[in-house]
């Protein structure tokens, strides 16, 4: 994907808002200790709806590492 | 127990796909799972192929997490977007032609009644806009009218979404579509209101502006036709794609019509209020749901 979600992990609470946002099944996974969340990103296609339901603003959207050279 | 059913054969272990792994060690068969668990357990759908920011999916999502039994469930489907999900799910489903889900439904709740005497097997329909309202609606209205005990769940795009965006049935008036550029001619199809009248147990409408809330009510639609009568809830889940939107916005959208003219509503006939007393009355625990083992 061209671009993808990521959480910046300090100023996650945990509080899950963006995974019950997110059409794609298991690419937002809770951890519950620390409470935090992780994207999967090979499954993420990037529609950004969880950057518009994050309360804290902690969700971006950003070009993986591998496709920003190209 | 059903879990056994996905249970992998040791021999077999080595090369079944890491999904199914996942699926048998952290799935949600045997426990009581709902929305607010989305995020903590391998779900029943997989990658689906839909557009990026689907609603559809979204709603989706929230149906199979919130199947009261899904190990006995089985899932219907029709043609529409929401068929070509139908293959990622680890659930027992059935695709059938288009409007034809209905009637395809109705047979199926028959015989397992009749060959699972005594077990609970729930059998829900998930369609389109177009194969519940338009191709359809004759099947649908007849389940209904014969009081067939499915549930029925309308994913409401209002429009033909993956044929390139014909105006269906529940099109909203005056709204224009790829291939209706002048704007649809007539109203919306009051199908809650049919179905009321064509004698459901429970009907209700809501959105994915409130996931939770969505989870709640299929959960009831689901529990209501196992033991009263049809069930029907229609859920408005906008189209980024045709509407040709910024994805990001489509949960904002359907808020905002939550507001407007597609409220939450709920109509339950007294029978089906005692049977939710019951089932609900303690604290919504949902362990008295399950089958026996
Ligand atoms: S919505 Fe934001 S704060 Fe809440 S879990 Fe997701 S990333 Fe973390």
């Amino acid at each position: 994907m061209y671009v993808t979600a990521s959480v910046d992990d300090e100023r996650c609470n945990g509080c899950r808002l963006c995974i019950l946002a997110c059409p794609e099944p298991n690419t937002i996974v809770h951890f519950p200790a620390p409470q935090k969340v992780r994207v999967v990103a090979a499954r993420c296609k990037g529609c950004g709806l969880c950057v518009e339901h994050c309360p804290r603003g902690c969700v971006s959207l950003e070009r993986p590492p591998a496709a920003a050279g190209a | 127990m059903s879990l056994d059913i996905t249970r992998i054969n040791p021999a077999f272990a080595d090369v079944m796909p890491q999904e199914y792994k996942d699926l048998v060690a952290d799935g949600p068969f045997g426990r009581q799972l709902g929305v607010r668990d989305l995020g903590t357990f391998q779900e029943l759908l997989e990658e689906h192929p839909l557009c990026a920011g689907c609603n559809l999916a979204l709603a989706f999502r929230a149906l199979v997490a919130s199947l009261p039994n899904p190990e006995d469930s089985v899932l219907v489907g029709s043609t529409g977007c929401n068929s070509i999900a139908f293959p990622q799910l680890a659930l027992h489903n059935v695709h059938s032609l288009f409007g034809n889900q209905n009637a395809v439904a109705s047979g199926l709740k028959r015989a397992l009644t009749l060959r699972f005497p005594g077990r609970v097997k729930d059998v829900v329909v998930v369609a389109g806009d177009g194969a519940t309202a338009d191709i359809g609606l004759d099947m649908t209205l007849h389940s209904w009218f014969r009081g067939e005990k499915i549930t029925t769940v309308m994913l409401d795009n209002e429009v033909y979404a993956n044929t390139g965006g014909q105006e269906s049935g529940m099109t909203a008036q005056g709204e224009v579509r790829n291939m209706a550029p002048t704007g649809k001619k007539f109203e919306k199809i009051r199908l809650p209101d049919l179905a009321v009248d064509a004698g459901c147990a429970y009907v209700a409408v809501a959105n994915t502006g409130n996931l939770a809330r969505l989870g709640k009510v299929f959960r009831r639609a689901v529990l209501v036709a196992r033991e009263v009568g049809p069930t029907y809830l229609q859920v408005y889940t906008p189209c980024p794609t045709n509407l040709k939107m910024n994805p990001a916005g489509s949960v904002g959208l359907a808020k905002e019509r939550g507001k407007k003219d597609y409220g939450f509503r709920e109509h339950l006939t007294p029978e089906a209020e005692q049977c939710l007393a019951a089932r609900e009355g303690t604290a919504g625990s949902g362990e008295e749901e399950k089958n026996a083992p």
